[in-house]
Formats: C-alpha cells, structure tokens, sequence
C-alpha cells in the first residue's frame, strides 16, 4: 500500500526493557475461522494502548487472551520478560474492567472492592485502607456500603475501575468501558479514567470500537480488521496517515473518489486530473476528509496554484445542518463527496441546486493504490 | 360457532364493563373456584374428620374429641415416624442437591442444540411414572441384582440396598432429581459467566470462585429446588412403599395404611394435618432464608 506520510508522528521506537506487554504471533482459531490473526504488538510501560476495530475484529478476543480468559492457539504473550502464555488467568496479576461491569451483585461495593485484596491474603486493616483509598480515587466512598444494583451506570463503572484498580496489576485491561454510559457521563469517564491511568503510571490495553475514545485517551492505536493488524502508531499518525483505507474511513471520516494515476504525482478522475503526494501509477482510490475540502465558487478563478491546490467541479444537491456543523452533499459526476464546514448560526452560504467547485490542498490528498 | 362470534363483534365491551380490577377478578374466578372445591374444601374436611371417632371395622363416628391428636404425640412409634420422616426427606433432598447441583451448572453453561437436547434428557424420566421406575430401581438393587453382585465380585460384603431405608433414599434421590435440576435452573438467573471471569481476574482460582461468587448467586435456585424435593419427598408414597418393603415407616406410607388397609379414617386425617403443617412450617424456613439472601 503506498501512502504519503503528511504529519510524521514521532516514531515509537522502544527498546526492549521499556516494553512492558509483549503479544508475540498470537492466534486464535476457531475451527477454519481465524479470530486474531498472528499479531505482534510491545506495550512500553505506562502507555494506554488501544485496540479499534468495528466488531469481530479480534480485538476482544486479544484481550480476553491477555487476560487468560481465552487460550491462544499459537503464539506468546509476555509481561516483563516472562512468557505468561499458560498462565492461569487468577495468576495473571491483571485488573479487568468489563462492558457488563461484571460487578460481584450479592456484595456490597466496599465487598465487591476488597475482593481481590482477600484473595492475595492482604492482612484485614490495610484491606481497610485500601478499599477507602481506590473509593475515594474514583470518587466513591460514600457508596461503600451500597450493592450494585442501588447504582447508576457510570457509579458501577467506578467501582469496576477502582475494583480493577485496588489490586495494583501490573497491566489494565479495559473492554468497551464506556460503551453502556450515555454520551455525556462518556467524556467523564473518558478523561477520568485517563488521569487516573496516568497518576498510577500503569500500562493499560483499551478495547474499543469508538474511534473518538481511542485517539482522545489514547498513547498509541491499533487499528484492526478481521483479526489482523491493519496500522499501530500514535492517535495523529493513524488519523492523519492512514496505513490502508480501512484506517482511513474507520478512523474518521472520508470522501472517496477513483481514478488512475499516470506515474507522475497526477490523477485523472473523470475529466479533472488532480495532484497526489508521491508517485503512484495505476488505478487508485483517492480519499479525503471532509472538512478539509473548501467549497467555492464555480466560476471563481482558483484560489491557489494548481501545484497547491486540487479542484473538481460538481453540484450542491443537499445541505445538512448538524449543530456546529454545515454537511454540504456535493454529485461530483455521479460521487457524492461530503464537506463540512463551520455552520455560521445555521445560515448555509450555499444554497441546493448552485454549481459549486470542491477546492482541497495538494497534502490533504490521501491515495491508495485499488489492487491490479 | 364462528357465526356467533361475528354476531358479536365488540371486543372492548367485556372490559369496559368491568374495569381493571373486575377483569382480574374474572380471570381468577376459575380457579379460586377450583381451588375452592378441590383443595380448601377437603383440607376442612380432614380437619373435622381427625376429631371424629374410629370406630373398630373402619367405621366413622361423628364427633368431637381429641384422642386422635393427644394419642399421636403420647404414642413414641408416631413420634419416630414424624422424626423419620423428616429426616429421611432432609437427607434425600441434600443427596438429590449434591448430585443435580453440577448437571444444572453444565446445562446452564451449555448452549444451543447440545442444551436442548441435554434438558430434554433431564427431563424425560418425568414422562414415565414413578411406579415404573421404582420397579426399575427393584430390578437394579435386588439382592441378586447387578450391583449387589457387582460389589460381591470385589470380595465384599454386599450392603442391603433393598427393603430398607438405603434403597428408600437411593429411588426417591433419582426421582427428585429432575424438579430439582429445572428449580436450580430457574434460580441460575443471576449467574454471569463475566462475574465469574471477574472473580478469576481478581485472582480468585475455580474453587474460591465457587464459594465465593458461584454459590452465593446460586443461593435462589437452591433454596427452591430444597423446598420443592423436600415436600415431594414427604409426601411421596409409592416409591417408600415399595423400595421400603413395607419395613421404612414414613408418614406418607403410614397415610396411606390407616386410611386404605386399617381403615382408620380419623387418623389418617390427623396424619395428613401434621404433614400440612410440616409443609407450612417448610414454606416458612424458604420464605426465611429468601429474605437472607437478598
């Protein structure tokens, strides 16, 4: 896949001792299905891993490997240098935060709380302060004597982080946490649980299919498809250089047009040749966002050189205002290609029907080459 | 039939004659009245007939006293049968517990066509009755029978299974077994294979999450299935009758002599009573020890 590096993200090249969690080919198959397909990922110490993907992408199943909770057919998984692959899960040292909460319902939440400390024999009164120490990070000690069932959604996520927590793992493991929270108590806990991770300084491998959790909260992203690796790198590498249009359309969104490259940074769609970073020669899908494309004036003289600048001409069939934002539905020859633009209190400038022409610089182009 | 009902096209009549409270009175009625005449009505009936008096030959004679009661708590071999029986019944529903409390965790673990077909097969001795499969467990602990041989072959004495009190609790454990797979079942609810992966992730190994996690939010469904096996280990007659030999004096079997055989009406009645009350007395420990749990 050729691609164009737009903003090179400070490549993450740690050596071996600062990497904490290792994933090293693991697999898992089921009957001809393969689920995670030999993936190979070092978590360094102290980072906030996610893994993205849409569902069935084998990102919970990674996860439930780490965690011991699924056997991995092949492959090894190792934690501070010592391969862990066979270990049983209640050996694992791992805090696991679940979608479902998981809390234990016949306990109460300082019982629910203390339950990993009992089972490591912590002598009674520091299980005491302990219980009191991970209730109060998540803001929660009033609660203490309450069964899960008196709380709301975002308090029994609370007590499944501080539960997770308390045991001080050695690696966090987050699945889905704030996929069951409505939208609002979402960017709480998004920020929350990313100070908190921080303060501890622990590693900690997220699971989500949200791509806005994953590079807000996120030190590095791993994008997956079909139980395979499509692109790792930091949260702006992955939105700004996607490795493979997947990336690039599951991690923001994007326009689409094809067209075929001539071998010499030009592209012809349709009648219009437009300018693309790198080289790349025969047929080619060309992608982007949509609110890097300007809408201007179909007759105006172009606003920039040709060298800077790409246009195509096309009809405004629709305008959607979204709240902050203006979605223009633009019939490039038979395409519709969105943009966005700041709405300006609901007054789009453009009116449906106007023939309008779609102007986006040179570096804002992403291309990919569409296979033989 | 259809030509009267579209005669009478109106379906929201019935219920706004009657209102909320008349509709559901309408929908018990049936059953009250049922209940009425089946079971409350009788119940009074056995409780005048234990203050009649017994007359010899199995006559009845109408009357009001208390002999029946006072000779039954004066008399030590009724005494024993009321400690028996409820002990015997105890022990048979702990034995049916141990044995069916795994086969529910698998079934309730289990998923797709291999449960169904598994609950079916849970389910299907209910389809034959308890006669036929205690002459089933007649045939399999005879003294000349396959395990009674079987353990002879080892060069050990063989125990009696049959004609005594053992062979009572093995076919009443076997018959009890499939209400109390389906109480345990119903009451599995709570029981989320993640609260269990949780627990394992707190570092708690498979038994400590057993005691722990599982057991507890099992609580429910043990409770009901116990209530259920003890009543009908009670009050269960024809398995004790035969796999006892007419030699395992349990309340039910001794119902069954009085009221049949000697024709002692009068206390079979008051028999029948006691065994009411150790059933109100049983529903009392349940209704206790749900409120426990919650």
């Amino acid at each position: 896949m050729m691609h164009q590096k737009i903003l090179s993200g400070t490549p993450t090249a740690s050596t071996d001792s600062d990497v904490h969690l290792r994933l090293d080919g693991l697999t898992k198959r089921y009957g001809d299905s393969v689920a995670v397909a030999a993936l190979d990922l070092a978590v360094p110490k102290g980072e906030l891993v996610a893994l993205l993907g849409p569902s069935g992408c084998g990102k919970t199943t990674t996860l439930r490997m780490v965690a011991g909770l699924i056997t991995p057919s092949d492959g090894r998984i190792i934690v501070g240098g010592s391969d862990i692959t066979t270990t049983p899960t209640y050996k694992r040292d791992m805090g696991l935060v679940f979608q479902s909460y998981a809390l234990f319902p016949h306990m109460t939440v300082a019982k629910n709380v203390a339950f990993g400390l009992e089972m490591r024999s912590v002598p009674k009164h520091e299980i005491e302060k302990r219980v009191k120490e991970a209730l109060a990070m998540v803001r929660l000690e009033a609660l203490s004597e309450r069964k899960p069932r008196e709380l709301s959604g975002g308090q029994q996520q609370r007590v499944a982080l501080a539960r997770a927590l308390v045991i001080r793992p050695s690696i966090l493991l987050l699945d889905e946490p704030l996929s069951n929270l409505d939208a609002k108590l979402r960017d709480e806990m998004r920020t929350e649980i990313r100070d908190i991770q921080q303060s501890l300084g622990i590693t900690a491998v997220f699971v989500t299919h949200d791509q806005v959790e994953a590079l807000s909260m996120c030190d590095k992203v791993v994008v997956m498809k079909g139980g395979k690796l499509e692109q790792i790198g930091s949260p702006i590498d992955v939105y700004e250089a996607p490795a493979t249009p997947f990336v690039a359309s599951f991690v923001g969104r994007t326009n689409r047009l094809e067209g075929s490259a001539n071998g010499d940074g030009t592209v012809i769609i349709g009648t219009a040749v437009l300018r693309v970073p790198g080289r790349p020669g025969g047929k080619v899908e060309i992608l982007v966002r949509p609110h890097r494309i300007k809408l201007v004036d179909a007759n105006a003289s172009p606003e920039g050189s040709a060298e800077r600048f790409n246009r195509l001409a096309g009809t405004l069939t629709r305008v959607t205002f979204v709240g902050d934002l203006l979605q223009y539905h633009v019939d490039v020859a038979g395409t519709e290609v969105i943009v966005e633009a700041a709405s300006d209190h609901g007054r789009g400038f453009w009116k449906a029907g106007a023939p309008v022409a779609l102007s986006w610089r040179v570096e804002d182009t992403m291309v990919f080459g569409r296979g033989a | 039939m259809s030509a009267v009902a579209t005669a009478h096209p109106a379906p929201a009549m019935p219920r706004l004659a009657l209102g909320r409270t008349g509709t559901a009175v309408a929908l018990l009625l049936p059953i009250a009245l049922i209940n009425a005449i089946g079971f409350v009505l009788p119940v009074l009936n056995l409780l005048r007939m234990s203050f009649n008096e017994a007359l010899a030959g199995g006559g009845v004679r109408e009357a009001f006293i208390l002999s029946n009661w006072t000779g039954l708590f004066g008399d030590s071999f009724y005494l024993e049968l009321i400690v028996n029986s409820v002990s015997v019944s105890l022990g048979i529903t702990f034995l049916t517990l141990v044995v069916s409390y795994p086969i529910a965790l698998y079934l309730h673990r289990s998923s797709g066509r291999w449960r169904t077909f598994l609950t079916v097969l849970v389910i299907s001795p209910l389809l034959t009755s308890a006669v036929v499969r205690t002459y089933g467990w007649i045939a399999l602990l005879a003294d000349q029978g396959p395990i009674v041989s079987a353990i002879a072959a080892l060069g050990i004495t063989p125990p009696r299974l049959m004609f005594n009190t053992t062979g009572v609790v093995i076919g009443l454990t076997e018959i009890l077994m499939p209400y109390m797979i389906l109480s345990l079942l119903a009451g599995f609810g709570r029981l989320d294979p993640r609260v269990e992966e949780a627990a394992m992730t707190l570092g708690a190994p498979p038994a400590k999450t057993f005691w722990r996690v599982i057991l507890p939010l099992t609580l429910p469904g043990i409770a009901l299935g116990c209530l259920l096996c003890f009543v009908l280990a009670v009050s269960s007659f024809i398995t004790p009758k035969l796999l006892g030999g007419g030699r395992v004096f349990l309340l039910a079997t001794e119902i069954y002599d009085q009221a049949i055989v000697t024709l002692n009406w009068p206390l079979a009645a008051t028999l029948s009573i006691l065994v009411l009350v150790i059933f109100g007395a049983a529903l009392a420990v349940y209704a206790r020890v749900l409120r426990v749990i919650e």
